[in-house]
């Protein structure tokens, strides 16, 4: 079993080195606002599904009505989970930094969650398609969120590999429970990235 | 084994105390010793084999070791001898000895104490205990992913230079506890050298749970060696246990076992563990070594495909496991390998029952060939219940037959299955493609198709299905020299021209194993052909005989051969020939100005492909004088036509037939029916129910065709539409003559059968004659069975009576509506002048027979109706009277009294109904006034009354009952007859007449008290008149017999009583009474009453 720790991203700590915004930002970046909350939104829609879907795949316990486990994370996922306060006193590029790097590891983990479930659930398309679509998604929330990012004129932060070596030779067990943690989280941060776009939105009005 | 002795000599010992003790203690001494030492002696012999044990671990050295006697202390010298074929002697001062292994037998063993104490033992292998050496652990190694230990260690065989039997025993313990969780023992030969053995053990916990210690002993079996053989010691412990190397805490991982088996999971936690569970259920915890549990699961069931999951859970964590339960894989069934195309032999097989593992734990197969040590293999991945598996093996070059080994295995298992096949006979071609269709002739075709596949070895055979329009399919097969990857011709021949094919083809060898599937279907038409015959021709004469309208009809589609453009028409004689040409298909008529000459008529149809054989039919018919018409009757659509067979009709008949209803030249249509038929069945869409055709049936010769019988006949009959038109030709008294005319045949419908004639009394518009009712007695009914007759006269009726007539036709098919008539019949005089005649001569014969009676017995009339009024002068009723009143009461009825009306004042309420007694006596007349009073029952009513004498009787018990004003019967003299209230309203004003009033039945008494001069002041004091005045009296009774004496008001016959209450005043039983006055009673109430009328 993997308890794991939650360490700061590094993209966080990097945070003081970023340059400041730049002057030759574009001018309207309301409409890739627009575009990635109505695809957040989108996902929002599917994400309890997707949830479902997997746990009910897994078998008993998890796929026992009720089923949840918050102490069970992943030191490669961020977590979604933010004290209000903390998140408050964020600003845009701090957000936007960090729902990029959670969407970044998501399409990572979800990748790794489809292979994993090909593995032992070879005949579910369905879960298969979901967590594909899943990925698919987070993927093009992370093309609008640089988009967005470039239109504010922040620097987009180089993809980095996540997962590391960590995930091979996992037991079946350990690839249930990191499938669960990346679905869940995956709805945490699209919940989250909701709330960052709809603030964003409101900032930036079309 | 040993005897302890005591010598005396030669002993340093003794000697030593020799030279310490006294001569006379010495013997003091010797005697206590002696008793000491044969008490210890004794003791010694019973404890010998204690004393000295001897042991081998080597058959070669024995190790004997003994106790020093008593008084003697631990590393006292002495001398140890032991006598084998030598005599051996050793000095020790230890009590152990190893002497190399003795010869069998007994062998004295002495021991010497340098005292002079001696023991003695007698040495034997038998007494020898064979304890070999504790075995020596080499290696004890742990598989943790299996859970199995491996044990090695040496058999030290080197020890023994001959072989021997040796059992070990290895016993595992588990930490904490240190339990005996497994003892296992086996056999080894020892064979005289070294020998390194391992032993594996699986436990059913997995190792990393608990520290497990093994330990081994052994046991040789030395077949040579006589004495006692002994387990070894345990060898040393050696410990196994596990040491964390990853996160994982639960064991085992990822496990794959059989479904129904059992197995323990368990969990290495730092912390408590709380609850163990697999899947839904909770199981209860093991406790193992620290904090460690585990959950023992059995009769595990099948997994679902991503495995059943093993929880435990801790204050701050769970901790899991996927296990997987199935089944190994089953035999592989129904294997079968066949060739498509001879280049690749595909095998398939049902993989029976589901192993329940799925990814990288379902099954794998293997198709090996055993003949050319080829294989392939089938990695599945996916999860597939029972669907087919195939694998495909490329065919070898020169080789036919094939050995294959189809094996499946899985985490769990292998099965396999073999086949042997020679694939030659083993071919299954795919299905044949690009057919093509060719035209050879109107009749033949070539088909060609393409199929691939290496054949050239072998021949094909071929099927094909020729489907044609409304026809069963048909199939031919053929052998096809077979080629690799070519295309096959076949010439498909007796086919019919101009008609649409679907051809499709399948494909096998000629070892037959399998068909292909069929090809596609391809669709042909034929060429054309020439018409097979001239179309079916038939010819009549127009109806001014001087056209011939010559018919044929369209050839049937398999006769045309093609489609029909036109037709040409030719009429030949001996003179001349008329021909018309180009005539275009859809008309099927031409018509031709003819002569009377016959002329053979010739029809030709023509296609495209030429034209047809002519059919030839002569002009003119064969004159035949003894036709006769005749009925038939169909049934459904047909009708049933039979004749006698004719051999003069070489050609055939032909029946043709018509409307009966249509203008000539009548032709609906005609059918030719061979010559050797005598029946035909005439079928036709335009037959309809209820219409009459005519039939003709003609005969062929060679001369040409003769009317050979004529049928009118319906289909179906039905029954008529209208009814038949019928008058009344004449009418008598007693008979009416009925004329009708025939119905038309368009309205008969039917063949007419007759006739229904239905007759009853009755009178138009009455509800009775409106219909005849079935079963109704009154209606006569006539049926007229004779079609021809056309009249009827109905006989027997009644003169001067109406009529209801219906008359209905009838056919087979029912019976038409009805046409009705209502005549009435003359009057029958003769019988009117009798009924009259007759009852006037009665009545005047009756008349002449009474009057001559009448006269003949006039005095006896007289004296009956009649009788002389006797004269009142003569009357003696008062001295009568007198001697009466004075005689019995029951007399009183004699008395004549004249009623005399009184007034009565009635002051009941009209609550109280007045009692009325014997209502049968009573009158409605006279009961009416009784009721006239009762609208105004509050006001006081004044009546005049006539208390009925005969009541008297009756009256007078209920009067002592209810009092005597109830019990007066009140009659309404006064409402009945006004003109004789007057008098008593004259007689009111007078008020001594209105104080007193009296009943009737005093009157009597009084006139009896007093004198009879005195009676005319007593009637008036009494306030009674007679009801009738005396005037009104005679007017109204002029037969009386007292009315001439109107003034006497003691005359009791014809009384006013009488009158008003028409009650019987005089009992008819009364013997003192005269007949008469019954008899004139009943007269003068008879005509009083009839004034009031």
């Amino acid at each position: 079993m993997w308890t794991l720790l939650c360490s700061v991203p590094a993209p966080l700590c990097l945070l003081s080195l970023l340059p400041p915004l730049s002057p030759a930002a574009p001018i309207s970046p309301s409409e890739p606002i627009s575009q990635a909350y109505s695809l957040a939104l989108y996902m929002q829609k599917n994400t309890s599904t997707l949830l479902q879907t997997y746990l009910q795949y897994q078998g008993s316990p998890f796929s026992d009505p009720g089923f949840s486990a918050p102490e069970l994370q992943l030191s490669s996922l961020p977590p979604a989970a933010v004290s209000f306060k903390i998140w408050h006193a964020m600003d845009d590029a701090e957000r936007l930094r960090q729902a990029q790097g959670a969407f970044l590891a998501l399409t990572q983990h979800l990748q790794l969650v489809g292979d994993d479930q090909s593995d032992l659930n070879p005949g579910t398309p369905i879960l298969l398609a979901q967590l594909g679509a899943a990925r698919l998604r987070a993927q093009g929330l992370l093309g609008n969120m640089a988009a967005i990012m470039t239109a504010l004129g922040l620097s987009i932060p180089p993809e980095e590999d996540t997962l590391g070596l960590v995930p091979f030779g996992a037991s079946a067990f350990e690839r249930k429970c990191r499938g669960y943690i990346v679905t869940r989280e995956y709805g945490h941060w699209t919940d989250r990235a909701v709330r960052d776009l709809a603030l964003l939105k409101a900032k930036y009005p079309a | 084994m040993g005897v302890y002795s005591w010598w005396k000599q030669p002993s340093w010992m003794v000697g030593s105390q020799k030279r310490r003790m006294t001569p006379n203690l010495p013997w003091l001494l010797s005697a206590l010793m002696l008793l000491h030492l044969s008490v210890q002696a004794s003791s010694l012999k019973r404890g010998a084999i204690q004393s000295l044990k001897c042991t081998t671990s080597n058959m070669q050295v024995w190790d004997c070791t003994w106790t020093e006697p008593p008084g003697f202390s631990s590393g006292t010298v002495k001398e140890v001898c032991v006598r084998d074929r030598l005599r051996s002697c050793h000095r020790l001062e230890t009590t152990n000895i190893k002497v190399a292994a003795l010869s069998p037998g007994d062998h004295e063993v002495t021991v010497n104490y340098l005292n002079g104490f001696q023991s003695n033992f007698t040495l034997n292998e038998k007494d020898v205990s064979f304890i070999p050496d504790a075995p020596e652990v080499l290696s004890l190694s742990a598989d943790f992913t299996t859970s199995t230990l491996h044990l090695k260690w040496t058999d030290k065989g080197s020890a023994f230079p001959y072989p021997l039997k040796a059992t070990w025993e290895v016993k595992v313990l588990r930490h904490p506890r240190m339990e005996t969780i497994k003892l296992a023992s086996f056999n080894t030969t020892l064979n005289g050298r070294d020998t390194v053995h391992q032993w594996s053990w699986t436990s059913d916990l997995p190792l990393e749970c608990a520290p497990h210690s093994v330990g081994i002993r052994r046991y040789i079996n030395h077949h040579r060696f006589s004495g006692t053989k002994k387990w070894s010691a345990w060898s040393f412990l050696k410990n196994i246990s596990w040491t964390p190397d990853s996160e994982t805490n639960v064991f085992p991982q990822d496990k794959v076992i059989l479904a129904g088996s059992d197995i323990t999971f368990c969990c290495v936690s730092p912390t408590k563990v709380l609850s163990g569970q697999i899947g839904k259920t909770f199981c209860p915890l093991i406790h193992l070594y620290g904090e460690n549990v585990a959950i023992r699961v059995q009769n595990i069931s099948v997994s679902e495909n991503s495995g059943t999951n093993v929880v435990f859970t801790t204050e701050d964590n769970v901790y899991g496991t996927v296990v997987f339960a199935g089944y190994p894989p089953d035999v592989p069934q129904k294997l079968n390998c066949e060739t498509h195309d001879f280049k690749e032999i595909i095998c398939s097989w049902n993989p029976g029952r589901p192993t329940g593992l799925v990814g990288p734990r379902n099954t794998d197969y293997i198709l090996s060939e055993s003949i050319s040590g080829k294989s392939v293999v089938l990695k599945r991945f996916e999860t597939l219940t029972n669907e087919s598996c195939r694998l495909t093996f490329q065919m070898l070059p020169d080789q036919e037959v094939y050995n294959f080994t189809l094996t499946g295995h899985n985490p769990l298992g292998q099965a396999e299955s073999v086949i042997f096949i020679n694939v030659t006979e083993r071919v299954a071609p795919h299905v044949p493609v690009s057919l093509k269709v060719k035209d050879i002739n109107s009749t033949v075709v070539t088909l060609s198709w393409h199929l691939p596949g290496n054949f050239a070895t072998i021949n094909l055979l071929c099927q094909v299905e020729i489907c044609k329009a409304n026809s069963e399919q048909e199939v031919r097969s053929a052998t096809i020299k077979g080629a690799e990857d070519s295309s096959y011709l076949l010439a498909v021949d007796r086919l019919n021209p101009y008609t649409v094919y679907t051809f499709r083809v399948r494909c096998s060898t000629e070892t037959f194993w399998k068909w292909s599937r069929w090809s596609n279907e391809k669709r042909h038409l034929t060429s054309e052909a020439t018409p097979l015959r001239g179309p079916d021709t038939w010819r009549e004469w127009s109806s001014d005989g001087k056209n011939l309208i010559i018919y044929w009809k369209p050839l049937p589609i398999s006769e045309a051969n093609g489609k029909i453009l036109s037709y040409n028409v030719s009429c030949s004689s001996n003179e001349e020939t008329q021909s018309l040409s180009e005539i275009l298909d859809p008309q099927h008529r031409a018509e031709m100005q003819l002569d009377k000459n016959n002329y053979i008529i010739s029809v030709v149809a023509k296609n495209s492909a030429g034209p047809s054989p002519p059919s030839k039919i002569a002009s003119m018919e064969i004159p035949n004088d003894d036709v006769i018409v005749e009925q038939a009757v169909g049934m459904g659509k047909r009708i049933f036509l039979t004749w006698h067979p004719d051999p003069n009709m070489t050609c055939d008949y032909v029946i043709k037939w018509c409307n009966s209803s249509r203008s000539e030249p009548c032709l609906m249509d005609w059918i030719k029916v061979p010559s050797n038929s005598t029946e035909a069945v005439i079928e036709s869409d335009q037959f309809q129910p209820g219409v009459r055709y005519n039939f003709y049936l003609y005969g062929c010769t060679h001369q040409g065709y003769q009317l050979l019988r004529s049928i009118i006949g319906y289909i179906e009959e039905l029954a008529p539409i209208v009814a038949p038109n019928f008058t009344v030709e004449d009418t008598s008294a007693d008979s009416i003559l009925v004329k009708w005319e025939d119905i038309p045949v368009e309205e008969l419908r039917g063949f007419l059968r007759g006739y229904l004639f239905y007759f009853q009394k009755g009178e138009r518009d009455t509800p009775k004659t409106r219909s005849f009712e079935t079963g109704h007695s009154d209606i006569k009914l006539k049926n007229i069975t004779d079609i021809s007759q056309k009249t009827l006269r109905i006989a027997d009726l009644q003169g001067k009576t109406s009529y209801h007539l219906v008359l209905r036709a009838y056919t087979h098919g029912g019976l038409g509506p009805e046409k009705s008539m209502f005549v009435v019949t003359k009057e029958n005089s003769v019988g009117l002048i009798i009924a009259i005649l007759i009852p006037v001569a009665v009545a005047v014969i009756v008349g002449v027979v009474t009057s001559i009676l009448c006269y003949r017995k006039r005095e006896w009339i007289k004296e009956t109706f009649y009788p002389d009024i006797p004269n009142p002068e003569n009357c003696k009723a008062l001295q009568f009277q007198k001697s009466l009143c004075e005689g019995s009461s029951a007399l009183k009825t004699l008395e004549m009294n004249p009623c005399t009306p009184n007034n009565v004042e009635v002051l009941e309420s009209r609550s109280i109904v007045p009692k009325i007694e014997d209502t049968e006596i009573i009158s409605p007349v006279a009961e009416r006034p009784a009721e006239s009073s009762e609208p105004d029952p509050e006001n006081h009513v004044v009546v005049s009354y006539c208390p009925p004498i005969i009541e008297e009787e009756i009256a007078n018990p209920t009067a002592d009952e209810a009092g005597g004003t109830s019990q007066v019967v009140y009659i309404d003299v006064q409402s009945m007859y006004q003109p004789q209230a007057k008098p008593e309203e004259e007689q009111d004003s007078d008020p001594a007449v209105a104080a007193g009033y009296k009943p009737q039945m005093r009157l009597p008494i009084n006139c009896a008290v007093e004198d009879t001069a005195a009676e005319d002041e007593a009637d008036k004091a009494a306030g009674y008149r007679p009801q009738a005045n005396v005037n009104t009296w005679n007017l109204v009774s002029p037969d009386s017999p007292r009315s001439t004496d109107s003034n006497s008001e003691i005359v009791s016959f014809g009384s006013p009583c009488s009158i008003n209450s028409r009650q019987f005043l005089i009992p008819p039983k009364d013997d003192d009474s005269p007949k008469s006055n019954g008899g004139g009673w009943s007269f003068t109430n008879f005509f009083q009453n009839k004034p009031n009328d």
